[in-house]
């Protein structure tokens, strides 16, 4: 990123396939969406060119990624407040729900289906927090640098969300 | 340890984010406790079945979209230079001058600076020579100030201002006619014997002018204090001022004279008519010598 800064921008291109998916994957379960989150994927990699010189090498990229990418979300999602947001979530895991024989193929297990859903029901920062701790597999330390807080608040908020998404899992499961 | 402090870390040691210290601490309890065995069960189990929940792959799409937004960037970067600070200097390090070139640019450079500065120079003097007439201005006010205030002051009953008023005439560069005579009737009338001196002495540097050697001589006769004589006397000698030996002469004949002063005023007499054969006038030259006639001039220039 740092050659990127220094004009190269090409090198963007190594990034992208090495960072994309991790990103689609984050912005999928905090949207529920697969092209609106493509879209974002692109807005995120914009950001990144536009405001290159805001990377200053202290952190990790991807925890630069993540900031700009939360930024994204926040947008998209308040421009999409009165039209489409309140739906996704709740379309995601009716579609989760009900399409589950279709799933069948892919997905033999129940359970992951019924935790997907649970996981979409979360609040969005608990989903956060959990997409980013499980999926992204990052440390306490980078989420803290992401969210802008300390390890330890990360640590309860884990906690928290994994309480929540197993009420919710139950309430589903029964 | 106890069982509430692991079952909030069970999570923690799932995602792996334990220290080494931790979880040893952690496997050590789970070992002797099957309760939280139990609770570790149940969570890994979802814990792993939230890992297997799947995302769909980005369509395909997505790379060439992100290609072309890179390829419109670029253009629009390159287009659109950085014009912040940073920018510039990022742009001319990147710039490849040859040194020989960067050579002659700083020298340019350096000539540019000494002609500005030369330019600038010059023009501070000029300003200079401005500042300087206005200096010149000031001055002569504060000459005829001067002039002013002694003029006022030498009509003053105080004697010590009086002195004052002479001191100042020291001061002025070229004092006029109106100091001058203010000065001469001073020397002339001034009742206090200091006041005077100090008017001679004053008047003895401006002895250039006919007009104050001509006051001066007059003013011979006119004295009568002991002291004001000899200094006056002394003054004479110094101007080689001849016309002043019939004034002497003639306070030579006063009968109340102090003996010392007649003794001063006949050397003075003798210095003036005898001892200086020439006066600073007709100053001796070497090649005006015997040969007067042009034809004796002309014999010696045959021989």
């Amino acid at each position: 990123m740092l050659r990127v800064k220094a004009g190269d921008v090409d090198r963007m291109g190594l990034l992208f396939e090495r960072y994309h998916r991790q990103l689609f994957g984050f912005l999928y379960h905090m949207l529920g969406r697969a092209d609106a989150s493509e879209d974002l994927v692109q807005n995120v990699f914009y950001r990144m060119l536009k405001y290159r010189h805001t990377f200053t090498g202290e952190g990790e990229f991807r925890t630069w990624m993540y900031h700009l990418a939360r930024n994204v979300l926040a947008d998209y999602i308040k421009k999409n407040r009165h039209d489409r947001h309140h739906t996704d979530v709740a379309d995601m895991a009716e579609h989760l729900g009900g399409g589950r024989r279709a799933d069948e193929d892919l997905e033999k297990d129940q359970e992951v289906a019924q935790l997907h859903q649970a996981l979409a029901q979360l609040s969005p920062e608990n989903r956060e927090i959990l997409v980013l701790s499980r999926f992204q597999e990052m440390k306490y330390a980078q989420i803290a640098q992401v969210l802008n807080t300390t390890e330890g608040a990360v640590k309860v908020r884990v906690h928290r969300a994994m309480n929540e998404l197993k009420t919710t899992y139950l309430r589903i499961e029964n | 340890m106890n069982c509430e402090r692991t079952k909030e870390q069970l999570v923690d040691y799932l995602g792996s984010q334990l220290s080494a210290s931790e979880q040893a601490e952690l496997t050590a309890h789970l070992a002797e406790c099957a309760d939280c065995r139990e609770e570790l069960q149940a969570v890994e189990s979802m814990w792993q079945t939230l890992g297997k929940v799947r995302v769909p792959e980005p369509s395909a799409h997505i790379r060439p979209d992100f290609y072309a937004m890179l390829a419109t960037f670029k253009e629009s970067v390159d287009t659109t230079p950085d014009y912040t600070l940073k920018g510039l200097w990022q742009w001319w390090l990147n710039l490849d001058i040859p040194r020989p070139i960067l050579r002659a640019v700083y020298s340019l450079c350096l000539l540019g600076v000494g002609l500005i500065g030369g330019y600038w120079f010059s023009n501070s003097r000029t300003t200079g020579a401005a500042d300087q007439q206005q200096i010149a201005q000031l001055a002569t006010q504060v000459g005829n100030m001067r002039q002013m205030m002694m003029l006022a002051l030498i009509e003053n009953p105080s004697a010590s201002e009086r002195l004052r008023a002479v001191s100042y005439t020291k001061q002025l560069d070229e004092p006029t006619t109106k100091v001058v005579d203010a000065l001469l009737s001073t020397l002339d009338n001034d009742p206090n014997v200091n006041v005077r001196l100090a008017t001679l002495e004053a008047l003895a540097p401006l002895a250039q002018d006919p007009a104050v050697r001509q006051g001066l001589v007059h003013s011979l006769a006119r004295q009568e204090s002991p002291l004001v004589q000899t200094a006056l006397a002394d003054v004479m000698v110094q101007l080689q001022e001849r016309r002043s030996v019939k004034p002497l002469r003639e306070l030579l004949k006063q009968e109340n004279l102090d003996e010392s002063v007649k003794s001063k005023i006949e050397q003075t007499i003798q210095t003036l008519s005898t001892g200086r054969p020439a006066a600073p006038s007709t100053p001796p030259r070497n090649d005006q010598t015997n040969l007067t006639s042009p034809a004796q001039r002309a014999a010696v220039a045959t021989v």
